[in-house]
């Protein structure tokens, strides 16, 4: 491989303004990651005008910045007030705010630094080094692939939950539900609009998330504002404990090769990476009981395989011109409007461009690590300030994000809405993350499984033909039926032995 | 980018202009409203984006409005609005003030086949807008994989049977090609996906037989060597793909574009409708603008009021009338 | 070590009450009724075949789900924990539900200033029973601050009074 066109990406990466604007934006892109529901995408359009007049390496190397500085930044919130603003953190939230709660925030919050920073740098080598070979694998997956791969992600949904089952699944069912609420994919018709062309494109999932965990915790506590306080616990460190980084360590190498590859798919690979990592995790751990209530390692695979998809998502843009998500659509629109084209003939066409955003990631990754441990220590005070006035800034905070994100005050009337139902969901046993997790999925599911049938021409042994669907469907049955079986015939069997030695 | 702040505008604009006013106030009519017109625009104009950051409206929008904020002496602050084709941010817009401080993008196809599919009383029509300025026509190109064994529009549809992948139910695309097999009496099954990039990649990734997409979608696959252009659905050859032959010289009369174009509420006064014009109209020979327009393949569409309304209900009605003929129903029929 | 101190690090200030019989069959109504609603809506739209699906037949499965784990759940009303119940608190949350609807329907039309200090006062005062000095200054400052954070500095469009 020719080094050179790599070292050109240092030497532009190292110019003076090109080190200012990746400084900038990081720092833009963590401080609204910790502003909940004002979105990547959303603050990337809005500083679009600033870039005009930018060298377009200056310009995507800022608006790259605040893509993944809001992957860090979004951990801070999902920790500390289980407010995930992304699809991606809402797994971190269910352990990382168990251990806010247990006064462990700083530890926690210094391990999704550490995993971040970790996961990230490990998928932009592996970027640098396979870009070029990988764009195919974008393409091989087909609709078919997909439906199977979002199958695989709602039954993995599953082992989220730490209460009754049966609930999980219920909850998981009211998100399908929600995501049918729009205009039919395929058809037009609308589903449950109620004759409003306000939910004709559906409903956003960061106002799902918002609502169901942020407004809905905060209506809770309202409930029980009179319930004597808990002491505030110790906030501990931002540095990790011995203890948590040897369990920490193996999560975060598993979680970033998890999210390095799922990351390169663009249609929702980067939400599943995190929610594989975490049930890689769960079903690896000698106690997997300990999930759902403050495992270090649920916190530490999640986040390093959500950065390292945050990375691997670049492949597509840089290579194909495929843009991954929403927030790769804007950036997708800031390279054109600089007059360069991302797809096939970037990399030889505009080799700076390529390698200028590539090798800034190494950079900002290395900012954010910086940034983020003293800012932990800023953070975690957050929780010492009275639950009643953190509770209305917090509250009005989050519904100008939820506005931000289509400029329409009808959406901040669904998050409250949905604050409700989260509210009620709790009252009632129910657990909010398989129903948002489901919600994401089940849109990508129905619209991969009808358009699988129409290129099929209505054969679903078809799934079962194409090698890589073949595969997938083979993992599916392999966690999904004879993990459990093994598992239950093996704990038979301990009990069966266990038995003639009681007396 | 400005805020857009939401002075009492009523009220500050009718107070500078009371001495005026009295004067005026004989002419009848529209009262104090000409003289604070006169000098219109004296504050920023919101301009909302009825699409998704990062897309072709998107885009169009920010280059045009960039070149049009000289021309105006104030800048214009953009918002994105998505939702149903453009039609939740242009139906606030006709709810809205009509005082020319709220400008929107609108294109074609929210008129001309939204309606084939989506069956609502409340639409929008382009009689509640004043057309500013016309901006664009974007033809769609019919694109194949480039290992595909199709080299001519004879080839593709007598092929025995094909899958077709759209940008979605309701776009031009998905009309073209429907059109296309319906007249050509092939047997091809619609694959809509959710956005041009979905559907660009399957056909990439040799999952569907053939997409029909804007040029911004495609040209840099075909230019890539990646994907082959069969065939333009406009009426006359595109600039920029001067080999590919139009749909109608091939012996199938299908014409279907996307148009854009910057509207105003349909109550907009004559005065402040004709500073706007005209400043969009200086915009449209901005070279930074044109580059624009160039490097994202569009061709450029600049016509009056009249002959863009008049174009857009003809679209209309032949769109109805060519489904209708052809049998289709795009979508689940309405 | 630190997941030992799960439960005994610190004293929960006052468990829940636990709900009841009665939630707890709540808990499984919910998702049958919510089902049974969804399914009837989904019958009116198209619901194809397997090999063709329709608009509907997805939602009808979704709404299927529901019914059939709900139902799960109220056969197992004994068994199923983690219900709590609803305490005279309720009555701040519905107030609290109320205020932000009303701060989302006046957002737009008045521009974000005035809702967010009435908001903030509102919650402040009367939710979380801080001074009248304190929630002056809060409801102030916080809703300035969000002005210079949002409008100022990350020039997010939001509707607002005051124009700088």
């Amino acid at each position: 491989m020719d080094l050179s066109p790599v070292l050109t990406g240092f030497s532009v990466v190292f110019e003076p303004q090109n080190l200012l604007f990746c400084l900038l934006g990081v720092t833009i892109g963590m401080l609204i990651g910790v502003l909940p529901g004002l979105g990547p995408a959303a603050t990337i359009a809005i500083l679009l005008p600033i870039t005009y007049n930018l060298e377009p390496v200056a310009a995507v190397i800022m608006l790259a910045g605040i893509f993944y500085g809001a992957q860090y930044g979004g951990t801070i919130t999902s920790v500390l007030l289980k407010l995930p603003g992304e699809a991606s953190t809402v797994v971190t939230a269910i352990d990382g705010h168990q251990l806010a709660k247990r006064g462990e925030a700083g530890s926690a919050l210094g391990v999704a630094a550490i995993a971040s920073f970790i996961g990230g740098t490990a998928s932009i080598i592996l970027l640098s080094l396979v870009a070029p070979a990988l764009a195919g694998v974008a393409l091989a997956f087909g609709p078919a692939e997909y439906t199977v791969l979002a199958l695989i992600g709602i039954f993995l949904v599953g082992t989220l939950g730490s209460g009754s089952l049966i609930k999980s699944a219920a909850a998981a069912g009211a998100g399908l539900l929600l995501a049918t609420v729009g205009l039919d994919p395929l058809l037009g018709t609308p589903r449950f609009t109620f004759g409003t062309d306000q939910l004709a494109d559906g409903i956003d999932f960061v106002i799902v998330a918002m609502g169901l965990f942020g407004v809905g915790e905060i209506l809770y506590n309202l409930e029980h504002r009179d319930r004597p306080q808990a002491a505030v616990p110790a906030f501990g460190r931002a540095i990790p404990s011995r203890v948590q980084w040897l369990r920490s360590r193996l999560a975060i190498l598993r979680g970033s090769v998890v999210g390095f590859v799922l990351g390169i798919l663009p249609g929702g690979g980067a939400t599943m990476s995190s929610l594989v990592a975490y049930a890689v995790e769960k079903r690896s751990a000698k106690d997997p009981s300990r999930f759902g209530k403050g495992a270090i390692e649920g916190v530490a695979g999640p986040e390093a395989a959500n950065n390292a998809a945050a990375t691997s998502s670049f492949i597509p843009l840089l290579t194909l011109g495929i843009p991954a998500n929403a927030t790769m659509a804007v950036l997708f629109g800031a390279l054109m409007l600089q007059g360069i084209t991302p797809g096939p003939a970037l990399m030889t066409e505009h080799p700076d461009v390529f390698w200028g955003v590539v090798n800034s990631m190494y950079l900002g990754n290395l900012l954010l690590l910086a940034l983020s441990i003293p800012l932990i220590g800023v953070f975690v005070r957050m929780l010492k300030i009275r639950p009643g006035i953190l509770a209305p800034i917090t509250i009005v905070i989050t519904m100008l994000g939820v506005y931000s994100i289509r400029n329409n005050a009808f959406d901040m009337v669904l998050a409250v809405a949905l604050g409700l139902v989260g509210y009620a969901m709790r009252k009632l046993g129910f657990e909010p993350g398989p129903f948002v997790l489901a919600f994401v999925l089940g849109s990508l599911l129905e619209g991969s499984f009808r358009r699988s049938m129409r290129i099929f021409g209505g054969d679903v042994t078809e799934f079962v033909q194409r090698p890589l669907s073949a595969t997938l469907v083979g993992v599916l049955v392999l966690t999904v039926v004879i993990i459990p079986v093994l598992r239950v015939v093996r704990a038979r069997q301990v009990v069966r032995a266990a038995e003639p030695a009681e007396p | 980018m400005n805020p857009r702040p939401f002075t009492r505008r009523g009220l500050l604009a009718g107070a500078a202009a009371a001495p005026v006013a009295a004067l005026a106030a004989c002419n009848g009519v529209q009262g104090g409203a000409d003289a604070a017109e006169d000098d219109f625009p004296t504050r920023a104009i919101d301009f909302t984006v009825p699409f998704d950051a990062g897309g072709s409206s998107d885009l169009l929008s920010r280059a045009v409005c960039l070149a049009a904020e000289e021309p105006l002496g104030q800048s214009i602050a953009l918002a994105n609005k998505p939702g149903a084709n453009g039609a939740v941010g242009l139906k606030e817009l006709v709810s809205g003030d009509a005082d020319g401080y709220t400008l929107a993008l609108a294109v074609k196809s929210l008129f001309a086949i939204t309606p084939l599919v989506v069956d609502d009383p409340d639409a929008v029509a382009i009689d509640d807008f004043r057309i500013i300025a016309t901006l664009t026509n974007e033809a769609y190109v019919l694109v194949v994989h480039a290992d595909s064994p199709y080299q001519s529009l004879e080839d593709l549809v007598a092929a025995p049977s094909l899958n077709y992948g759209t940008a979605g139910v309701g776009t031009g695309g998905q009309l073209s090609l429907a059109l296309l097999f319906g007249l050509a009496g092939t047997e091809a099954t619609d694959v809509p996906f959710d956005g041009g990039a979905p559907a660009v990649t399957a056909l990439l990734g040799q999952e569907i037989d053939v997409v029909s997409g804007s040029l911004a979608e495609t040209m840099p696959q075909i230019e890539a060597g990646a994907l082959r252009p069969l065939t333009v659905f406009s009426e006359e050859r595109n600039v920029f793909l001067q080999d590919a032959p139009t749909a109608t010289e091939a012996g199938y009369p299908v014409v279907v574009d996307q148009r854009r174009m910057v509207v105003a509420p349909s109550e907009v006064s004559d005065t402040v409708a004709g500073a706007l014009v005209l400043a969009f109209e200086e915009a449209r020979q901005d070279p930074d603008y044109q580059a624009f327009l160039q490097d994202n393949y569009m061709d450029v569409w600049e016509v009056d009021d009249v002959e863009a309304r008049a174009h857009l209900s003809e679209a209309a009605e032949l769109y109805a009338q060519n489904v209708a003929d052809v049998g289709l129903a795009l979508g689940d029929g309405s | 070590m630190a997941e030992h101190e799960t439960d005994d690090a610190r004293p929960e200030p006052e468990a829940p009450a636990p709900g009841g019989r009665v939630l707890a069959a709540v808990a499984g109504a919910v998702p049958v009724v919510l089902g049974a609603a969804a399914a009837w809506l989904s019958l009116r739209l198209d619901i194809g075949t397997l090999t063709d699906p329709g608009p509907g037949l997805w939602p009808l499965i979704v709404s299927a789900l529901l019914v059939l784990t709900g139902a799960g759940i109220l056969a197992s009303v004994r068994r199923v924990e983690g219900t709590e119940a609803f305490t005279r608190g309720a009555i701040g949350v519905a107030a609290a539900a109320v205020g932000l609807f009303v701060y989302a329907s006046l957002f737009e039309v008045i521009g974000f200033e005035i809702p967010s200090v009435l908001l903030l006062t509102a919650w402040l005062r009367f939710l979380g029973r801080e001074s009248w000095l304190s929630t002056a200054l809060l409801s102030v400052g916080v809703t300035a601050a969000a002005y210079a954070l949002f409008i100022l500095t990350l020039r997010v469009p939001l509707p607002h009074l005051i124009a700088l």
